[in-house]
């Protein structure tokens, strides 16, 4: 049946053509996701083979790239389904209530503005740290908003889960970091502790009410 | 609007993720708010040296390979099932599908019969998979083990004895012969903890070919992933004691690590 096995070569150079550039963000998501070289490189496998699989499903024109990262998350968190690593992952620290991380503006300049390359690689040390000790689920938020910079949309269908839930899951992904980093760089003496520094929030009426006054 | 609400949606402004309204406001409110905007430097600059930090990494040279490897098997098992009309089954009871909680035990006994590629591997291993989500029906109801050694005398050409469980949840069901590839088979059913499985007992040494090998309880194990699922082959005695299903991948190890086979 030529006609057939042309289709089945057609399908496989298209699959190979649309998922080969995509290599590199599934093997660094999976490297993220699980901590493990290995367990990465069998995550993407099962990934690409699933996706390979179900390449007729595959909408064309939208998202490829948010198509396999959809895959290989409910990849990850079947093969973890059911552990107490999951339970951790969706009661743990992701569903307890994170403070706003206020920072003095000292604190926000002294980690933005590292003086020299030494503090620069610091601090980038010091965010690799703060984000591996995130939850899987902040881990997944910041890798698919910060680094692949999906639209909250397309993390919507890649996690599985509406926007709204999203935007606050984000939220609390990056203040973890904040805090974490914060209070890290404190240690290192990157920054000083905040003594009293700190602006709490104004709120709008009260600024301009300030500036009417001033005028 | 107020410097509390502009902090807490900060994220999705510099994301670009608030209604065209409320990004208008935030504008307005950060042209009027020095502190916001120090917050919006940081928030904006922290964010660049996350993403400096976390990018870059690389998948293996080697992986885009393995994964050409497994499309040829995906390919090779596809046009084997288009040259191979569908074998008639044998329905005497229907089992209750229970897909999500079910997983499939394989005996498989190696003794020989080399085959030529690694693409029957993994038409085997896709088999399983079929068979698994079919829950075909039992011939030889829940016995005793001699009247499923009995039953399978003659359609098998090696001897079949069910695997017997330390674990207490192991409850053995019934048994069928089929085939597996193009080999003759048989299915053991049991029941774990609510939870179907089957066991297949074949000939083929082509199920360990390219699997992944670990050790449980001192037993040494192969697996092959399957679908987010895995396949756990345990040799003993030149048999393969191979387990697959959507149990933890820990159950189906220890499962197999602790099979009691040889009696």
């Amino acid at each position: 049946m030529p006609r057939k096995i042309n289709k089945v070569e057609t399908q496989r150079r298209l699959f190979e053509a649309e998922a080969r550039p995509h290599l590199d963000t599934l093997y660094s998501m999976a490297l993220r996701l699980t901590r493990s070289p290995v367990d990465a490189e069998d995550l993407v496998q099962d990934t690409l083979v699933r996706a390979y699989r179900f390449y007729d499903r595959f909408e064309a024109g939208t998202n490829f790239k948010a198509w396999l990262l959809r895959i290989q998350m409910n990849s990850f968190v079947n093969r973890y389904r059911r552990t107490s690593r999951e339970r951790q992952v969706f009661d743990g620290p992701m569903a307890t209530p994170v403070g706003e991380g206020v920072m003095s503006r000292a604190t926000m300049r002294g980690l933005t503005d590292p003086v020299g390359d030494a503090e620069r690689q610091l601090i980038a040390q010091e965010i690799r740290r703060a984000f591996e000790a995130l939850s899987d689920e902040a881990r997944a938020m910041v890798m698919l908003a910060d680094v692949e910079e999906l639209s909250y949309r397309e993390i919507a269908e890649v996690v599985g889960c509406p926007i709204g839930t999203v935007m606050s899951r984000l939220h609390r992904a990056r203040k973890q970091l904040q805090v974490s980093l914060q209070a890290h760089a404190v240690q290192l003496g990157i920054i000083e502790e905040d003594d009293g520094d700190v602006v709490d929030p104004i709120p709008l009426e009260a600024f301009r009410a300030r500036k009417e006054a001033k005028s | 609007m107020t410097c509390r609400l502009v902090r807490r949606h900060l994220g999705a402004f510099i994301d670009g993720e608030l209604d065209p309204a409320s990004q208008i406001e935030f504008e307005r409110h950060l042209e009027a708010c020095s502190v916001c905007q120090e917050h919006l430097a940081f928030e904006g600059s922290l964010r660049q040296q996350a993403r400096e930090a976390l990018i870059g990494v690389r998948a293996p040279e080697h992986l885009w390979g393995r994964s050409l490897h497994r499309f040829d098997e995906i390919d090779a098992t596809r046009a084997e099932r288009n040259s191979i009309e569908a074998r008639p089954m044998r329905w005497r009871q229907t089992w209750p599908i229970a897909a999500a909680a079910a997983a499939v035990l394989i005996i498989g006994s190696v003794m020989g019969l080399p085959e030529s590629t690694a693409y029957q591997g993994a038409g085997m291993l896709q088999d399983v998979v079929n068979l698994h989500s079919q829950a075909l029906p039992s011939d030889v109801q829940a016995a005793a083990p001699q009247d499923v050694v009995r039953y399978f005398q003659g359609k098998t050409p090696f001897p079949v004895k069910p695997a017997q469980f330390a674990e207490p949840g192991m409850k053995f069901v019934g048994a069928r012969y089929i085939k597996v590839g193009a080999h003759p088979a048989a299915a053991l059913y049991y029941n774990h903890q609510g939870r179907r499985v089957t066991l297949l007992v074949f000939r083929s040494p082509e199920i360990v070919r390219n699997a992944h090998r670990t050790h449980v309880g001192g037993r040494e194990l192969f697996y092959h992933n399957v679908g987010g699922n895995v396949v756990t082959i345990r040799q003993h005695g030149g048999v393969n004691y191979a387990f697959f299903g959507d149990l933890d991948r820990p159950v189906l190890f220890q499962l197999a690590a602790n099979a009691r086979v040889a009696y």
